[in-house]
């Protein structure tokens, strides 16, 4: 019940976040729309990777079809959009099925390399299939979302949904990682014959997690090609897939809040160092080296860490306080 | 049948482009292996060596006036500098870490490397002149540069050589017993660590060899090396993750499967058949071709 009225009170913060900038709050709340689709596509690879120990690269690829399932669909085709959400989620799923009942028996580096070459496919598709998706041009003049007769035109509106959305893939993914199968998960991740001498049947939980991740990222998709309006492939390329990989790790895997964290951190980055641009990627590489070497809990491990040792010194200091 | 199979010159042009690719991935695949062999690591940052050898050949030959001859070497030791700190740095503090945690590490460094050139080298293409001035050769129709000569004779000499190595000196005997069995090498005295190394400033050195040899052939850029390590891999894993033969056979077979693509079929579409036939292959053959090789790797 605490945590409901917390979670609720952040979001509505969270919400009101962009009119803090007064006249810019269109432009914020454009950037942190962007930073809540990355925050879905870094918790739901981190269900993947942090909870069932898979490494895969496959992210963008199945970004890209949610983000150009629903573009297709509801541009050239007129489909309702929710209906288009759900049948662009539907096939992005039904690829992880697919490709993952191949991959998901190869360990480690096959797993990483198959579909980091899925991403590949589905990138040279997209700029191959001129005459459906646009090729490398793009597609533009996707509609603003229209969600039960509501056209969500206005910036901040539009920030409050996929915020939303956001906030409740993060609930969901919290809860599975608690759960039994979350465990089960992690079972897995750490030893998978342990795992199966266990009775977990490791072959069907790793592809039901990765078809369920798949499913997220679609949704991502969906949102980000409906807050643009005019996507290309140069969005989903391999280098896509690792950034996602990156925020995960750089935030904390196998935590549900790191992931977030990562997403917040590497989106706004970009804004405040514009300067810097030909750095950031040396920079990125550098702090996830950092990282993944001296704290392998990310962001969210370093932060609870310096957070369970303020109290201590609080406490320490209320004697002296008292007299 | 309307199809008419095209002239043997067309075909054979065709198959030179596919050789001079495939041998540049066949050096790439090798220099993975090298390192693999020993540490069990694939290094996600190979491209990048790749790149950053042909980039620095360039500037060295261009822009410092170097000749050919001082160059390669220069860019080799740095190489096998570079590959020495990244065992330091960056693999050695991770070892011990999950399978995760390592193949995460190598992405970072090729995030890192590629930040790296970025600002040295800029987003356009550079290339490096052809090694030799010769006019190329004709072969029934087809025409063959010198430099598609020498880049398959580096893939040959580097095979030779590393046959050598590992069958005639006690360092190659020593590294293919640690790669068959870690514990057991460390038992009679032969240091991993050291393999180790060894492993990593040959695989990185390797890497920057395949990018040189190239360079004069295409047009690179920093962030041009995702794309060669991924058919490296295809073609490490077709030849079973083991064997250096099996590793140049695959970049061979890579390489003439995707200039056959696009000369014949589609060229948008090359890399999507090439990487479909990857997912083929680790579903039919997850062991590879030349599987079962338990002579540690040669």
């Amino acid at each position: 019940m605490r945590q409901a009225l917390a979670g609720a009170g952040g979001y509505i913060a969270l919400t009101l976040l962009p009119l803090a900038f007064g006249s810019l709050a269109d432009y914020y709340a454009e950037i942190l729309t962007v930073v809540a689709v990355f925050a879905i596509l870094a918790v739901s690879i981190d269900l993947v990777v942090g909870l069932a120990g898979q490494i895969t690269l496959g992210h963008a690829a199945f970004f890209a079809v949610g983000a150009y399932g629903s573009a297709i669909l509801t541009t050239r085709y007129g489909w309702p959009h929710l209906a288009a959400a759900a049948a662009a989620a539907a096939a992005a799923s039904l690829v992880a099925y697919v490709v993952g009942r191949a991959v998901l028996h190869l360990r480690g580096y096959y797993l990483a390399m198959a579909t980091l070459g899925l991403t590949g496919v589905v990138y040279t598709l997209l700029i191959g299939l001129r005459e459906l998706a646009g090729g490398a041009a793009g597609m533009g003049g996707i509609p603003h979302l229209r969600i039960f007769g509501f056209v969500l035109d206005d910036p901040l509106h539009y920030y409050a949904v996929v915020l939303a959305v956001a906030v409740l893939v993060v609930c969901v993914c919290r809860r599975i990682a608690r759960s039994a199968y979350g465990r089960a998960l992690i079972a897995i991740h750490g030893d998978e014959e342990t795992a199966t001498a266990l009775g977990i049947r490791v072959a069907q939980y790793k592809i039901n997690v990765f078809v369920f991740a798949a499913a997220l990222a679609s949704i991502a998709g969906t949102l980000f090609a409906h807050h643009l309006r005019f996507i290309a492939p140069d969005d989903f390329t391999i280098g896509q897939s690792i950034h996602i990989l990156v925020m995960a790790f750089l935030g904390g895997i196998g935590t549900v809040f790191g992931p977030v964290l990562g997403a917040v951190v590497l989106q706004l980055l970009p804004e405040f160092s514009h300067h810097f641009k030909d750095y950031q990627t040396l920079s990125t590489g550098l702090v996830l080296m950092l990282v993944l070497a001296f704290f392998p809990g990310g962001l969210y491990g370093l932060l609870r860490m310096l957070l369970a040792r303020i109290p201590r010194a609080g406490r320490a200091g209320a004697p002296a306080a008292a007299d | 049948m309307g199809a008419r199979l095209p002239e043997i010159s067309v075909l054979l042009q065709v198959a030179f482009g596919g050789l001079t690719m495939g041998a540049v991935y066949g050096i790439l695949a090798v220099s993975l292996l090298m390192v693999y062999r020993v540490s069990k690591i694939i290094c996600f940052a190979q491209g990048e060596f790749f790149v950053i050898g042909g980039l620095a050949l360039a500037t060295l030959t261009e822009q410092a006036g170097l000749p050919l001859w001082a160059a390669i070497p220069v860019v080799l030791l740095g190489a096998a500098l570079l590959g020495l700190a990244i065992e330091r740095g960056a693999i050695s503090p991770v070892q011990r870490s999950g399978i995760g945690i390592v193949i995460t590490m190598t992405i970072a460094l090729s995030i890192a490397l590629q930040g790296l050139a970025l600002p040295i080298w800029g987003r356009q293409a550079h290339t490096v002149a052809p090694f030799v001035v010769a006019a190329p050769v004709e072969v029934l129709g087809a025409f063959v540069s010198a430099q598609v000569l020498i880049v398959i004779g580096t893939a040959v000499a580097v095979y030779v050589l590393l046959w050598l190595f590992f069958t005639r000196t006690t360092l190659g005997l020593a590294m293919r017993a640690a790669a068959q069995a870690p514990v057991g090498a460390q038992l009679v005295g032969i240091s991993v660590r050291k393999l180790n190394r060894i492993g990593w400033a040959s695989g990185v050195a390797l890497g920057a060899l395949a990018g040189m040899v190239v360079a004069p052939v295409i047009f690179l850029t920093y962030a041009s090396g995702t794309m060669p390590m991924v058919k490296a891999f295809i073609a490490m894993a077709i030849g079973g993750l083991g064997s250096t033969a099996g590793a140049l056979v695959g970049g061979f077979l890579v390489g003439t499967l995707e200039a056959y693509t696009i000369g014949f079929l589609s060229s948008e579409f090359a890399d999507a058949i090439v990487f479909g036939v990857l997912i083929l292959f680790l579903l039919v053959r997850p062991t590879g071709v030349f599987a079962a090789s338990d002579k540690g790797g040669m």
